[in-house]
């Protein structure tokens, strides 16, 4: 077996069992092994550590492991996640890729399948990491509606009021949108994904941003066409697809 | 995904539109009527019959007769709807069960696999070897639980469960119980307290009332996020009946909860960590041992303090119990 170097890995699983032996084989595979038990403390390491890989189970305490795959692929489309879950049908796993996830296997798995296959999601990174920013993503750089301009890659925006500088929670939380456009999108769905919180955390933090993204791109704040309310549901982003010129 | 029924196929709408296509057609019947039966009046009037012997008393037979069949016939189709919703909630509960249940399943068969295929791969020294193997067997004994679940739910709900009812003295069959069951419950705190002192007897059917006592301690155990949890056990006489109140420290128990849990295959849904992890089935267990004791099991939040209270009541008449 070709040997990838030393990689960190985050074992994002609620069982113990599985998780410490998923951790001893990867350990014995030369990796360094870090578990998180739910969807918050995973996001939390994830960001903390910055892992080259995510093994991901679905059924999660908390946040789940779809809203942490969400999560996560709002600010990194290229990490490399795997989803290890006891839901194999066709649905789920068609669900879990088009969320973005790399590769999924069905509980119980074939431990050297499991370990073949991390071992090539990590080699592709390492090969993917030379080359630059063509391939295909999730979003595009640069997203357009009514006489709005966003530039997810800079962090900009033209906008009614000029060009402004979109901070990191913004920029995710448009993406959020523009991958859900013309979908509802509950409060609470959004403060996990976006926020990675569960439903203890106030939702009026969702009210209250989706107010300041009114502010930049609305003509009219509060006679709002993109960032729409849905009553008792939460927000639904849509726009008239631009005229080509 | 399942393609939703249109609107009008719904049963609530079916069920309130032919609940108003009856009201309606009772109504019409009775005006019908009524306009006949002046018809008919004014008919006898111009031939100069006694109206005494035709009329009166007919219309209000008429219009009784009418009102009690058509009450009937509603009483009859709300019988059908409520069965019908019935049926339905049992089924959507029994396919999330056979999700959730399935999950159970594979989750210690994955990590038993896992292990087992460590090992053949690796060498590993002694010491590590013997704590997966400890994993192991926790995840084997996990598998069994889950499947006498299964298996007693089938002997107890088609009631083909063996053995007698013999008297025993609860407080002292409940010491034994947990005396050999202790290693289950290592790191908690276990108590029972019979303040009388008394015995209590009561005919048991003792494989099934360990069960009823496993299943409830497992649940204060489970259920728990206190650094050690606690279970006290106590013994009360009340109005003629014997109350054994299971009080723990966990996580307890919302009040919309309090009479949902003991549904078969129902589970909390929890907004913070402690999300489902059992089959659906152990209290659902525990109320039908209780029925086949007749007493009843009731669970309600601790008062001031963090945790529940599950209450067994058995009616005090021990001679034909």
């Amino acid at each position: 077996m070709q040997d990838s170097g030393k990689k960190r890995i985050l074992i994002i699983e609620d069982d113990t069992h599985i998780a410490e032996g998923l951790k001893l084989n990867l350990s014995l595979q030369g990796h360094e092994v870090d578990i998180a038990f739910d969807g918050v403390s995973g996001l939390q390491k994830w960001k903390t550590q910055q892992p080259h890989l995510i093994v991901l189970d679905i059924m999660l305490p908390g946040i789940d492991g779809l809203s942490v795959l969400r999560s996560v692929r709002l600010e990194d489309e290229r990490l490399p996640i795997l989803i290890l879950s006891a839901k194999g049908s066709p649905e789920d796993r068609v669900k879990g890729l088009t969320y973005g996830v790399d590769d999924y296997l069905a509980k119980p798995f074939n431990l050297e399948e499991f370990l073949l296959r991390v071992e090539r999601l990590l080699a592709r990174v390492s090969w993917a990491g030379e080359t630059d920013d063509n391939d295909p993503a999730l979003f595009p750089r640069t997203y357009s509606f009514g006489s709005n301009r966003i530039d997810l890659g800079a962090s900009t925006a033209d906008c009614r009021t000029g060009r402004i500088t979109l901070t990191e929670q913004e920029v995710k939380l448009l993406k959020l949108f523009i991958a859900n456009r013309g979908k509802p999108l509950s409060r609470k769905q959004i403060l996990k994904i976006g926020w990675g919180y569960t439903g203890i955390m106030n939702t009026r933090t969702v009210d209250n941003f989706v107010v300041r993204l009114r502010k930049y791109f609305e003509d009219d704040p509060h006679q709002p066409v993109y960032f729409r309310s849905l009553r008792s549901m939460g927000y639904i982003f849509d726009h008239e697809d631009p005229a080509t010129s | 995904m399942i393609t939703r029924l249109k609107w009008f196929f719904h049963p609530v709408f079916i069920f309130v539109f032919s609940i108003l296509a009856l009201a309606l057609s009772l109504f019409l019947y009775i005006y019908w009527y009524i306009e006949v039966s002046t018809g008919l009046k004014a008919a006898v009037h111009r031939y100069n019959l006694d109206p005494q012997q035709i009329l009166e008393a007919q219309t209000w037979v008429v219009i009784l007769v009418l009102s009690i069949l058509v009450g009937l016939i509603l009483a009859g189709i709300f019988i059908i709807f409520v069965y019908s919703q019935k049926m339905a909630r049992l089924n959507r509960l029994q396919h999330e069960f056979i999700n959730n249940f399935t999950h159970e399943l594979k989750t210690p068969v994955t990590s038993l696999k896992l292990y087992l295929e460590t090992f053949l791969k690796h060498e590993l020294p002694r010491m590590e070897q013997a704590k997966y193997i400890g994993y192991m067997l926790q995840d084997v004994e996990r598998l069994a639980d889950n499947i006498s679940h299964i298996l007693n739910l089938a002997r107890i709900e088609t009631k083909t469960f063996g053995g007698d009812f013999l008297p025993a003295d609860l407080v002292e069959t409940l010491r034994q119980f947990y005396q050999n069951n202790r290693h289950l419950f290592r790191g908690c705190d276990i108590q029972i307290h019979s303040p009388s002192g008394n015995p209590f007897f009561y005919n048991i059917n003792a494989p099934l009332f360990e069960m009823l006592v496993m299943n409830i301690l497992n649940n204060a155990v489970k259920y728990n996020d206190s650094e050690k949890p606690k279970v006290d056990i106590y013994f009360m006489n009340k109005n003629a009946k014997l109350h054994i109140r299971f009080e723990d420290n966990g996580i307890g128990i919302e009040k919309a909860d309090a009479k949902k849990i003991f549904r078969k295959f129902y589970q909390t849904k929890r907004p913070d960590g402690f999300s489902p992890k059992g089959s659906g089935l152990g209290l659902y267990l525990v109320q039908n041992i209780a029925r086949m004791h007749r007493g009843k099991v009731i669970a309600e939040k601790r008062r001031n303090e963090k945790g529940s209270v599950f209450t067994l009541i058995l009616p005090l008449h021990p001679k034909h119990a």
